[in-house]
């Protein structure tokens, strides 16, 4: 590192949001016995789920970016997630987790599953420090609220949501006022642009995809990280090789295959995500002499398999359409999942 | 033949049945929920099949499309439609299959259709001569691991006029997929014929029995009547195209009169409706244990490659279930014991 760098560090190009639950980690607190078992779970016991972990690191690796962490999980269990995170190899810039035992304390309870009130200021206040040209990409879950507060976020400092709206959302999702003020009060110190680029939403309850359709096309919903490592490389954030490291961590840690690559990729062609190229890009790499792709070998299997997967759909379906966000009327599915409010109809 | 592959792919004919495509996406999206080594290939009409998915829960993991343009409706000839139309969904599906894309193939269309494209795209097994249309039919017994309530039979329309050694094979050809898909390790073959003494029925039928008789690996039990299909008496029951297809329509025929009969007891006497309100568990019991729509579908025997044709009025979990049979039969290597059943 040079002597400029130490002083004064370069300021990200990137920025990458994540959630932790369900987003990085395999969790499971669906009853109270599971909530239990997650919380005394030790670090190594925690799973990552396949292709997290590589994914990040091969995101970092261009050193112009930052990673930013926003968990729902309890402040006191940061030194377990930190050691897990340290075990993966994650370096992180902003770590924050939930103050639980304050919300209890003082009767906040509608604080202690919602996810409005307590993401949305978190991620307004880290972006107050951001250059404004550093663009965004956020990855969370179907479990809660992720589309939706992501997708507020980024509207909200592109300047397409207005006021009255966003007090309209606050009051629908129960936020308390104090939280509400600390929204308001971020935004205002926002410069105005447009940096979120992606928001990946990670199907772990196997949501479908159309659910998320009235977000828009910046949220892309994923049954795996290869498909994230896909759309990455097609928006210029990961090069060939790097996808392929995180297709070889997930082939050798979780049982995925040749099968399972190539329908994943096919998913998102079938959703008009243009990855036309992005599937040239990854065939001219394989061919390469990168000894970690031994690990996919047998090559001319893997191109088939995705050739036959992109021709065998004959002509390719149109790019999904960009909307206007109505938070208005999806604020009922931003609710927690015991709120009575709360939609389980997919969104209009 | 097919090996054991470790990852079995179930192409699924999407169109032609008769509650469209959405029924069959549906079930091959349960299936990708419920069985991880099983990969579902749809073939079908690529928007219609998207917009099902999108709103559907499933393993996107485990599902590919097909894109195939046209299809053969339940009503048309099967010869000229598929000569009509070569790039209809069965006969799409059925050539993945032969090209080894897929592992077996799952129809709830046009069955003629279907066995069809399967006779032009797929080969015999050694030693047979003509393929074999199986049914399942539920009796009163139950059979093997599983307890069965259903019996094979076949074959029930693909060949029409069998010979004695058709009907060998199609003895030998049941029994494996009885052992297999049934978990009944030594399953009772049968011939169907007019009287249970060897020398009754047309000469087919008596030297089909005399060359049984001594076949060793084969449970083969003699001759049964009609009356013994319902009562379950033996596991699989041999007959030609012919009769098969005649007797299939007649159980269906004496299913429908029988239900409409309860209906008609129902709507014309309070007694009679409180004594079939009182009998209700127990059918409810009885339709349960018949559920045909646990059993998925009925296999087309003889081929190297699986075809199951699922009921045309197959809703998800028939066609689910249909895709966990083909793939049973897959993974058991259904052609090779079929070949070393006819080999003995």
């Amino acid at each position: 590192m040079s002597l400029p760098d130490r002083i004064d560090p370069r300021p990200p190009r990137r920025i990458y949001r994540w959630d932790l639950d369900k987003t990085y980690l395999q969790t499971d607190f669906e009853s109270l016995r599971d909530l239990f078992r997650t919380a005394f779970q030790k670090a190594h016991e925690k799973v990552a789920i396949p292709g997290a972990s590589a994914l990040i690191r091969e995101l970092a690796e261009q050193g112009d970016s930052r990673l930013c962490i926003v968990s729902g999980s309890p402040k006191q269990m940061r030194a377990v997630l930190e050691e897990k995170l340290k075990l993966d190899g994650i370096q992180w810039d902003e770590f924050v987790l939930k103050d639980n035992v304050s919300n209890l304390l003082r009767g906040r309870f509608r604080a202690l599953r919602g996810q409005v009130g307590y993401k949305l200021p978190v991620i307004l206040e880290s972006r107050i420090h951001a250059p404004v040209e550093a663009e965004e990409v956020l990855f969370g879950d179907d479990a809660e609220a992720d589309a939706f507060i992501y997708s507020l976020y980024a509207d909200l400092i592109a300047g397409r949501v207005d006021e009255r709206v966003l007090a309209q959302v606050l009051e629908a999702g129960g936020v308390y006022p104090d939280d509400a003020a600390r929204v308001h009060e971020a935004w205002k110190k926002i410069p105005i642009a447009d940096p979120v680029r992606r928001i990946f939403i990670h199907l772990d309850r196997l949501t479908p995809p159309a659910h998320f359709t009235a977000y828009g096309p910046r949220v892309v919903p994923i049954f795996n990280y290869f498909q994230a490592a896909l759309v990455l490389l097609a928006d210029g954030h990961l090069t060939a090789p790097q996808v392929l490291k995180i297709a070889v961590e997930m082939v050798q840690t979780a049982g995925h295959n040749i099968i399972t690559l190539s329908n994943s990729f096919q998913d998102l062609l079938r959703r008009g995500l243009p990855l036309q190229q992005a599937a040239i890009a990854l065939s001219q790499a394989m061919e390469g002499p990168n000894a970690l792709l031994k690990a996919m070998r047998p090559v001319p299997d893997i191109l088939a398999a995705f050739s036959k997967r992109l021709a065998a759909l004959g002509t390719q379906p149109p790019p999904p359409r960009v909307q206007a966000v109505d938070y208005v009327s999806l604020i009922s599915h931003a609710l927690p999942r015991t709120h009575k409010g709360r939609s389980t109809k997919p969104p209009p | 033949m097919v090996g054991k592959p470790q990852h079995i792919t179930i192409a699924f004919d999407v169109m032609g049945s008769d509650h469209g495509p959405l029924e069959v996406v549906r079930g091959a999206a349960q299936l990708s929920l419920e069985s991880p080594h099983i990969h579902a290939l749809l073939v079908g009409d690529r928007p219609v099949i998207d917009e099902a998915l999108a709103s559907i829960k499933h393993n996107g993991e485990r599902i590919s499309v097909h894109h195939a343009g046209d299809f053969v409706g339940m009503d048309e000839k099967p010869g000229e439609a598929l000569a009509r139309k070569p790039e209809s969904s069965v006969a799409v599906a059925a050539r993945l299959v032969a090209e080894g894309e897929a592992h077996a193939l799952v129809s709830a269309g046009n069955t003629g259709a279907g066995v069809l494209a399967c006779k032009r795209h797929f080969q015999l097994i050694p030693g047979v001569r003509r393929a074999a249309l199986a049914t399942v039919y539920p009796t009163r017994g139950v059979r093997g691991a599983k307890q069965d309530p259903f019996s094979l039979i076949l074959d029930v329309g693909a060949t029409v006029e069998a010979t004695a050694e058709d009907l060998v094979a199609f003895a030998v050809m049941g029994s494996a997929y009885a052992r297999i898909i049934s978990r009944n390790e030594r399953p009772k073959v049968a011939l169907l014929s007019n009287g249970v003494e060897p020398q009754k029925g047309p000469p087919r039928v008596v030297e089909a029995h005399q060359r049984l008789s001594q076949m060793s690996g084969l449970n083969f039990t003699g001759n049964v009547e009609g009356i013994d299909i319902p009562r379950g008496t033996v596991d699989v029951i041999v007959t030609d195209g012919f009769v098969g297809n005649v007797c299939l329509k007649m159980l269906e025929g004496v299913h429908d009169t029988v239900m409409e009969l309860a209906q008609y007891a129902y709507k014309e006497s309070l007694r009679w409706r409180a004594g079939l309100a009182m009998l209700s568990s127990g059918i409810e019991r009885l339709k349960d244990i018949t559920d045909w729509e646990q059993y998925g579908g009925a296999p087309i025997l003889g081929f190297d490659r699986i075809f199951i044709k699922a009921h045309g009025r197959s809703k998800a979990r028939a066609i689910a279930n249909a895709g966990k049979v083909a793939a049973k039969a897959v993974a058991n290597e259904l052609g090779t014991a079929i070949q070393e059943g006819l080999a003995k």
